[in-house]
């Protein structure tokens, strides 16, 4: 450490460094290194080498060069499963926050219980994600299921689709619960957003002769930029976290036409073996990942300074 | 009219777990009337049969161990973890508090892959359950440090500056001073990583061989498998299974909202 650092007044966090304190933040960050940051090189290592079940203990595996991904791409799956996760993705994440939104903000106005009930919505976010699975599996059922049977009821359908073994139907199936998964965690991050904009603002506006609409495209919309932005981030990382539900669902089915990456990474190594391949197709999804976490990181790396 | 409105929309919102009650409390030929009651008809409850039978005591009991194990090493190793990073700014907090972050990013079912062979390789997977618990703590722990740091945010500093004047060490100032102050908010995050461990999944379903080890989702998962048409035994299953977490939620709701509030965005 210099002389001129040791004497700088700029830096506070100094003073308070010591071989306690960095023994506590050390230890977790350790861990987390061991358990997280070292399967992501692992994973690069094995992307590039010949793993299967035989050499799977051993530490010294062939060497294959860019074969696991050559194979992956020419996979007849990988092109419908690479448009399913984009599908997946950005339809899960718009009607998440658009829905997540219209909630928020019915749940400022500030009637008895708002707070209470809006809290209630949260259950299904600390539901086990294949318990929900299974259940919007039961509710997806052809002969019997409920979903079916209100679409009857109100006319929209004389029919009764099989959600969850037609292929056209699948992925949109796996996307409307995935959406009722994750509108509650939206609904309450946006609520902050929402919470933090100065009232003064809209009663100005109120004044000036400015009606509801045109208060929120000029005020709530610029001032939650951020925070959408930040929503927006989280929602696709969740999203590219998605297996539990899928699993309890279709299972990526019928002939992966609900399949996504992250659950077809799974398949390659745990169900066909396929271990290079499935690494190599968590290497281009990690990727796609740490990109996504390091705009959201960084866009609220103000707030994670103050 | 509001709150008439907020009900509404959160019955419907709801409703799939209303459906799962409702069909677990159906006899089974009722399940499959068209259109379906929206009431059960007769009561009728299968709840010890589909206990017994489907062998939930094992499978609840790994799973609550496997939840009690990533929760306590979470709180161990967090809590050190949220103390500093809400008092150092520094460029290693920071690069800790980064590294971090990104790290709760990265998709479980693409790391399963990795942890796998390296846990084999390293002898782990001959004990399963500690081989769960190391890889969940590994993803509950990025979520404790960014619920539990706002926490000790709030611990005023002059507390601690005061007790290191009197000739406190650091150690008596973080486990005398700030950890009793900063108490309730880390019993929220510690809920919150312990309800969300019941659930885990994805670990245990690649890591864990024996059916006698398994958790109850994968029991469950098992359950959806074999038998896709005894559906008021799968959502028996699914309401033993979820109810003490809707209730463990329920009583700490305010709390919980509140932690995740004040952690999810900063």
């Amino acid at each position: 450490m210099s002389a001129r650092r040791r004497s700088g007044q700029d830096r506070p966090g100094f003073l308070h460094r010591s071989g306690f304190e960095t023994a506590l933040l050390a230890a977790p960050v350790l861990f987390l290194v061991a358990v997280s940051a070292l399967p992501v090189l692992y994973t690069i290592a094995m992307s590039v080498q010949s793993v299967d079940m035989f050499d799977i203990l051993s530490l010294h595996r062939p060497f294959v060069g860019l074969r696991n991904y050559i194979h992956l791409f020419h996979n007849p799956a990988a092109g419908r499963i690479a448009l399913n996760t984009l599908l997946f993705t950005t339809c899960s994440v718009v009607a998440q926050v658009t829905i997540g939104f219209a909630l928020a903000v019915f749940f400022q106005r500030r009637f008895p219980g708002a707070a209470t009930i809006r809290g209630v919505f949260l259950a299904a976010w600390i539901m086990p994600g294949l318990v929900v699975g299974a259940i919007w599996k039961w509710m997806f059922a052809g002969d019997s299921g409920v979903v079916n049977a209100i679409l009857a009821a109100s006319g929209l359908i004389h029919a009764h689709p099989f959600w969850l073994s037609d292929p056209h139907l699948a992925l949109p199936a796996v996307i409307i619960a995935n959406i009722w998964l994750g509108v509650p965690f939206n609904m309450i991050l946006l609520s902050v957003g929402l919470a933090a904009i100065p009232r003064d603002l809209y009663e100005a506006a109120a004044m000036d002769g400015a009606g509801s609409i045109r208060s929120f495209v000029s005020i709530t919309l610029p001032m939650m930029r951020a925070t959408i932005a930040a929503v927006v981030s989280l929602g696709i990382i969740f999203t590219l976290q998605q297996y539990d539900l899928i699993s309890g669902l279709t299972e990526g089915g019928p002939a992966n036409a609900s399949n996504v990456a992250q659950y077809w990474s799974w398949q390659l190594s745990f169900q066909t073996y396929q271990i290079g391949q499935g690494s190599a197709l968590a290497v281009l999804m990690l990727a796609v990942t740490a990109l996504v976490a390091s705009i959201y990181v960084s866009s609220t790396r103000r707030e994670v300074v103050a | 009219m509001d709150t008439g409105l907020a009900l509404l929309l959160a019955a419907a919102y709801l409703f799939p777990l209303y459906w799962m009650y409702v069909t677990a409390l159906k006899e089974p030929r009722e399940i499959f009337l068209n259109p379906p009651s929206f009431w059960p008809h007769r009561l009728h409850a299968e709840f010890v049969q589909v206990f017994v039978e489907h062998g939930m005591a094992h499978y609840l009991w790994n799973s609550c161990l496997i939840a009690a194990g990533a929760t306590l090493l979470t709180v161990l190793l967090g809590t050190g973890g949220a103390f500093v990073l809400s008092r150092r700014n520094d460029r290693m907090a920071l690069g800790a508090l980064f590294l971090v972050l990104l790290l709760q990013a990265l998709p479980p079912s693409l790391l399963v892959t990795p942890i796998f062979v390296a846990f084999n390789q390293l002898g782990l997977l001959a004990t399963p359950r500690l081989a769960v618990v190391l890889a969940q703590t590994g993803r509950m722990l990025p979520l404790f440090i960014v619920l539990t740091r706002p926490s000790f945010a709030q611990v005023p500093r002059e507390l601690e500056d005061a007790a290191r004047m009197d000739g406190a060490s650091r150690s008596k100032v973080f486990l005398l001073i700030a950890v009793p102050l900063a108490r309730n908010g880390i019993l929220v995050s510690t809920i919150l990583v312990f309800l969300q461990s019941l659930g885990e999944y994805v670990y245990s379903r690649s890591l864990i061989s024996s059916d006698q080890l398994q958790t109850a989702t994968v029991g469950l998962r098992g359950f959806l498998g074999t038998n896709t048409t005894d559906w008021s035994g799968i959502m028996t299953y699914a309401a033993i299974y979820v109810t003490p977490i809707l209730v463990l939620f329920a009583l700490l709701q305010t709390r919980i909202v509140g932690g995740l509030t004040a952690g999810a965005l900063k």
